[in-house]
């Protein structure tokens, strides 16, 4: 049985809730009190993270730490359809790649954000997290705006998404939680409603369900 | 600033591209400082209204376009397409919600490709004669932080070089907007949209459809200049953001509900279509002489005023989302006494009427895990537009629609619409009726409610047979078309006015209503026999002698409230919370 190391307010934690419940992967969370209890700085989870950073997913002998490296590790074993994560097309997995090192970003900047907002995280610089926020999000308006005018729904061509848009989509989502809106963001904002609409799909706090299409 | 700030607010501007207006999307917009919950109805109406619930205050950019309704995602208030009337608040499914809760809505355009509004009054739209009649391309809005003035004079100054299409020359710069144009005949019009005090958003339109590269390549252009203006804008002083104005609560709902309204007919209608659409029955369009009409929601009804000086309650057929039309149905009546045999037989497409704003004296819990109508005849026009709200929201539903005969079957269509949930029951004996109702109500649920409308006999037999079967009374709902009962109008008694601080005397022959306007109280009332429930008024000590259709059995041993049009004393006093 797939163990999370789990916190429900996490967006890196979602996406692999999400993941598995979109592929129909059964897993049991296990809770970690990051806020207010400060369980991941515990000696306990320092033995499983020495990052001290949620998620952390173990599945018999594999434990893995890192949102998007899980990501990859999942879709690649669970998703029998490929669709996720392509890695027998050298062309698609780099691309997917390439976007999930933004999602990455997206962390750095945007999630950090909303954890001095949110989270009483004060020691951040906000205004330098905002700004690079506000970087990521005119690039990624900019692809999706035309993607859109060639007729594509996703981050990557094609007519799926992919572990990019996944990857992407839960920190974007609560960038506003952050000081961040998406005011300027039209393109990302009509992405967010398409992805909320994939099969599967869950919410989790802050990021509501999209009505019906 | 400041006055600078309120010219701007009468001025049309650029809010979004028509494009950016998917279905089921709410668009973030934002005006001087004025943040915009902008959606596209399926019917393709663009609404620009202001971006909080009336509610909770909530942002409506994260609330659900759910076609004809924008539902709030904190408490699932719903407000309606085009009037922004609040159609429906789940925490209170039994009761219609007042007219008088609507959200701030802006005038929109859409031309050119992009959607125009305006925050204030302000001239009609004015044409862009450089963009009149071609074929109108929007290209990638690009929001620039620097302050509107700033970027248009460096955009005026820009000289765009684009391999694809040649050397741009500003052309003429006038009036926030700056035409560029190609040696090669294209032309594209810049626009500034004023976002907030240092916020602007770049749109431009072509005058002729370009492609990808070219787009990407203008994007590319774009974005050089909005380096630089924010290069340049670094250098200016800091500005502060606009001060939205949030409209203020309406005055009437700040204050006690006005009990003494009149039921004025105080909308202009124009029949736009009258067609028969069953045996005797004749399905009426009417559209607003002028602006808009006010949203019926599910069960309303509306006073119409015929030539002939009659005044007849019809229910409003509609369904969420046809909100710029009340389509009623009409009965020709064997026994009319000039209301419907007006109607049907003076009453033409093109003609005039005065009707009342929509009363929702029926109103449609949508809390119920089922909900079963039972349609006589005619009775089916309230329960149409139920099962259409219900149908649009993929809530369970029956709807048994008893009719004489195949020919009486009336709004064929729009029943077949609602697939397999619509029961005909057709040509049925009263002893098959009873039956049947029998079966219907065979499994009382407390989960469960009921609708019942139609001729007297047919509704008393479907509500004793919901009640045989055990029903709760307060699960089942009904509206006759008339009271048949006989009034006995013998008594005399005081009526007690608490709030007017009035004592007026009821004698023989005259009713509540009769005298309460003799003196001054211009109560509301609509159908004058007791059915309709219009002019119900609380009643706060007194025993009241009951003689409408309107309350149900428990409603009345409450004696909490009365119809004054027919309702009467048994106490030698009645105070009334009026």
């Amino acid at each position: 049985m797939i163990e999370l190391y789990d916190f429900e307010l996490s967006g890196n934690c979602y996406k692999l809730r999400l993941l598995m419940t979109i592929l129909g992967i059964e897993y049991t969370p296990k809770m970690i009190d990051f806020f207010p209890g400060n369980e991941h700085q515990t000696d306990e989870f320092l033995e499983i993270n020495p990052l001290g950073q949620l998620p952390v997913l173990c599945d018999g002998e594999v434990t893995l730490r890192d949102a998007q490296a899980i990501l990859t590790y999942l879709a690649t074993k669970y998703d029998e359809s490929g669709q996720w994560y392509p890695v027998t097309d050298p062309a698609r997995l780099g691309l997917v790649n390439q976007w999930l090192a933004f999602a990455d970003m997206i962390t750095s900047t945007a999630s950090a954000a909303r954890l001095h907002d949110g989270l009483f995280y004060h020691w951040i610089d906000i205004n330098k997290a905002r700004a690079g926020a506000h970087r990521l999000f005119q690039v990624l308006d900019e692809h999706l705006w035309h993607a859109e005018q060639d007729g594509e729904l996703w981050i990557l061509p094609g007519n799926n998404p992919t572990l990019a848009d996944l990857a992407c989509f839960p920190y974007t989502m609560l960038a506003s939680e952050g000081g961040v809106p998406l005011t300027d963001y039209p393109a990302i904002r009509r992405w967010t409603d398409r992805f909320k609409r994939v099969p599967g799909f869950i919410p989790m706090p802050g990021i509501f369900p999209a009505g019906t299409a | 600033m400041i006055s600078s700030t309120q010219t701007a607010r009468a001025q049309w501007y650029p809010i979004a591209a028509s494009a950016d207006l998917v279905p089921r999307h709410v668009f973030d917009g934002m005006l001087l400082g004025q943040e915009l919950a902008v959606w596209r109805a399926d019917d393709g109406f663009a609404n620009i209204w202001e971006n909080r619930c009336l509610h909770r205050g909530v942002r409506l950019t994260i609330g659900l376009n759910q076609g004809s309704e924008l539902q709030c995602q904190y408490h699932g208030w719903r407000y309606a397409n085009r009037t922004a009337s609040c159609s429906y608040i789940p925490a209170h499914p039994a009761n219609a919600p007042s007219r008088t809760v609507c959200n701030k809505t802006y005038p929109v355009v859409e031309k050119y490709g992009l959607v125009w509004s305006l925050l204030d009054q302000g001239p009609t739209f004015p044409e862009v004669a450089a963009l009149e009649g071609s074929d109108c391309t929007p290209i990638r809005a690009i929001p620039i932080n620097a302050p509107s003035e700033f970027v248009l004079t460096d955009l005026s100054n820009e000289v765009l070089n684009i391999s694809d299409l040649g050397m741009f020359t500003v052309q003429v710069s006038w009036d926030e907007t700056v035409v560029m144009t190609t040696d090669t005949g294209l032309t594209m019009v810049f626009f500034a949209q004023p976002v907030d005090a240092a916020r602007t958003i770049i749109r431009g339109v072509s005058t002729a459809p370009i492609n990808g590269t070219v787009l990407r390549q203008l994007n590319h252009a774009l974005n050089r200049l909005r380096r630089r203006i924010e290069e340049d804008a670094k250098n200016i002083p800091q500005i502060d953001p606009i001060e939205p104005i949030h409209s203020s609560v309406r005055a009437e709902l700040g204050t006690m509900p006005d009990q003494l309204e009149t039921g004025e007919a105080s909308l202009r209608v124009v029949v736009k279509e009258k067609i028969i659409i069953a045996e005797d029955v004749a399905q009426f369009s009417l559209t607003p002489l002028v602006g808009q009409l006010p949203t019926a929601q599910a069960g309303a009804h509306i006073d119409v005023h015929l030539p002939n000086g009659l005044t007849r309650q019809y229910s409003v057929t509609n369904g969420p989302g046809e909100s710029d039309i009340y389509t009623i149905g009409v009965k020709k009546e064997s026994q009319s006494k000039g209301g419907s045999e007006t109607l049907h037989n003076t009453v033409q497409v093109g003609d005039l009427l005065s009707v009342s704003p929509p009363r929702n004296n029926f109103p449609l819990r949508r809390d119920a895990t089922k909900s079963i109508f039972v349609a006589g005849g005619i009775g089916i026009t309230p329960l149409l537009s139920m099962a259409k709200t219900l149908h649009s929201q993929s809530l369970a539903f029956e709807l048994h629609y008893f009719v004489r005969s195949e020919d009486h079957v009336a709004f064929r269509t729009q029943l077949d619409a609602l697939g397999a949930s619509v029961i005909l029951q057709i040509g049925l004996s009263p002893n098959e009726t009873s039956g049947q109702l029998g079966a219907i109500y065979s499994k009382p649920d407390s989960t469960h409610h009921t609708y019942i409308c139609g001729p007297g006999p047919m509704l008393d037999a479907a509500r004793a047979a919901a009640a045989d079967a055990g029903w709760n009374e307060a699960n089942v709902h009904f509206e006759y078309f008339k009271n048949t009962n006989k009034i006995d109008d013998s008594s005399s008694f005081e009526i007690s006015l608490a709030r007017s601080a009035k004592t007026l005397r009821v004698e023989a022959g005259k009713t509540v209503l009769e005298v309460l306007r003799e003196n001054g109280v211009n109560l509301m009332s609509s159908c004058g026999q007791g059915a309709c429930g219009t002019c119900k008024v609380a009643v706060i000590d007194g025993e009241v002698d009951h003689q409408d259709v309107h309350l149900s059995a428990s409603e009345k041993s409450q004696n909490s409230h009365m119809m004054t049009c027919v309702s009467r004393a048994k106490s030698k006093r009645l105070i009334l919370d009026i």
